[in-house]
């Protein structure tokens, strides 16, 4: 698959991040990263604390991430891992931010199994779920507002929100009829 | 015994290594598909019982995808939550990996550029359909809607507010209300 010398060619080793640095930084960041929106703590921790990467470079292996499927934590981590230490921090940063949280579920998933039914902790879990939903949407509705504030972004994004979250058509043939539509805009805007 | 466990070891990954491919926008976008083969399909959960992981799994540090760990966890102990786990994760991130090597080369093609810049208003709709189904999913009605309609409002007014406090603030009030009587 592709040259053998492009392993190395596009990825600037940025000097000084070693890769127990580098699993440590991700181990770290899976334990502290609530809610759901790890793009922005890993943002915040790689980029602004760290300064492993610039803004520039972040915001470019993001664009890449949002192209494809997966868990947006996740991609960043592999991402970040292989800008800074090719392919095996490609595979370390990722374990590392997963197997803190991993850990952690199996704790609260045996806790929850021992209380069982409880009448109080379904409202609470259920409080919760509401908080969490509205962390999502604020996320989402940021995303589109700043990402692409155009009429043609804000249709696809309502597009998509119509067929799949509200009508429930499967997702596989919305993505398949529409995507290829944006794509389709974005080339011929970025042409003109 | 031993080939029961391994049958569900199978089933998790035939259910999960194509959601994986499939979580375009993040794992958020497939929380209605798992919720349908948890719920309807391999009747791995009941509906208040995927409702109660769901809130668990994002309650809990991390990407707010270990859903998928208390499931096989339920179904098979340690050995279902790593099956589960791996399946949900490594496929995408595979992927992932090999298109970054190849695209590297093509960055800055025009388009290059018109796949990323289509790509992300789909992803943000899938993102959102995933909140849309986590409402829809929930067994406590109007109220969850309300709660998260005001959440929303909270988050894009003070986009810098720390969502911990928020998620215990939602579950201290619901469980008032139901100890109170007045829980849906």
């Amino acid at each position: 698959m592709g040259e053998p010398t492009d392993s190395a060619a596009d990825i600037p080793t940025v000097a000084g991040v070693g890769l127990s640095a580098l699993f440590l930084a991700f181990l770290q960041l899976g334990c502290s990263s609530f809610g759901g929106s790890s793009a922005g703590w890993i943002y915040r921790d790689i980029v602004q604390r760290r300064r492993w990467l610039d803004d520039q470079e972040f915001l470019t292996e993001m664009a890449l991430g949002q192209s494809l499927p997966g868990a947006n934590g996740v991609k960043l981590s592999v991402l970040v891992g292989r800008r800074l230490r090719g392919g095996i921090g490609a595979f370390a940063a990722p374990f590392a931010f997963l197997l803190g949280p991993f850990v952690i579920i199996l704790v609260v998933g045996a806790v929850y199994g021992r209380l069982g039914d409880h009448k109080t902790l379904h409202a609470v879990l259920d409080g919760v779920a509401a908080a969490v939903v509205g962390l999502t949407f604020s996320t989402g509705i940021r995303s589109v507002a700043k990402g692409a504030a155009d009429a043609v972004s804000i249709g696809i994004a309502m597009g998509v929100v119509l067929c799949v979250g509200i009508l429930r058509w499967p997702m596989l043939p919305v993505m398949l009829g529409l995507a290829p539509v944006s794509i389709g805009i974005a080339w011929a805007r970025g042409r003109a | 015994m031993r080939d029961a466990v391994g049958g569900t070891l199978a089933t998790l990954f035939l259910v999960f290594a194509p959601l994986s491919l499939m979580s375009f926008g993040g794992s958020n976008s497939v929380i209605a598909d798992i919720a349908q083969q948890s719920v309807s399909v391999q009747h791995w959960t009941s509906q208040r019982e995927f409702a109660d992981l769901f809130a668990l799994s994002r309650a809990a540090p991390g990407p707010g995808s270990m859903l998928a760990a208390l499931i096989g966890w339920k179904l098979a102990g340690l050995a279902g939550a790593l099956v589960a786990t791996v399946s949900f994760y490594a496929p995408a991130a595979l992927l992932l990996f090999v298109v970054a090597k190849l695209w590297g080369r093509w960055r800055g093609s025009p388009w290059h550029q018109a796949v990323e810049r289509g790509m992300a208003p789909v992803a943000a709709g899938l993102f959102l359909s995933g909140g849309i189904a986590v409402l829809r999913a929930s067994p406590a009605g109007p109220a969850v809607w309300i709660a998260a309609g005001a959440a929303t409002a909270a988050l894009l007014y003070w986009p810098r507010m720390h969502p911990v406090p928020l998620l215990a603030a939602g579950g201290v009030l619901f469980g008032l209300l139901d100890l109170l009587g007045a829980g849906p």
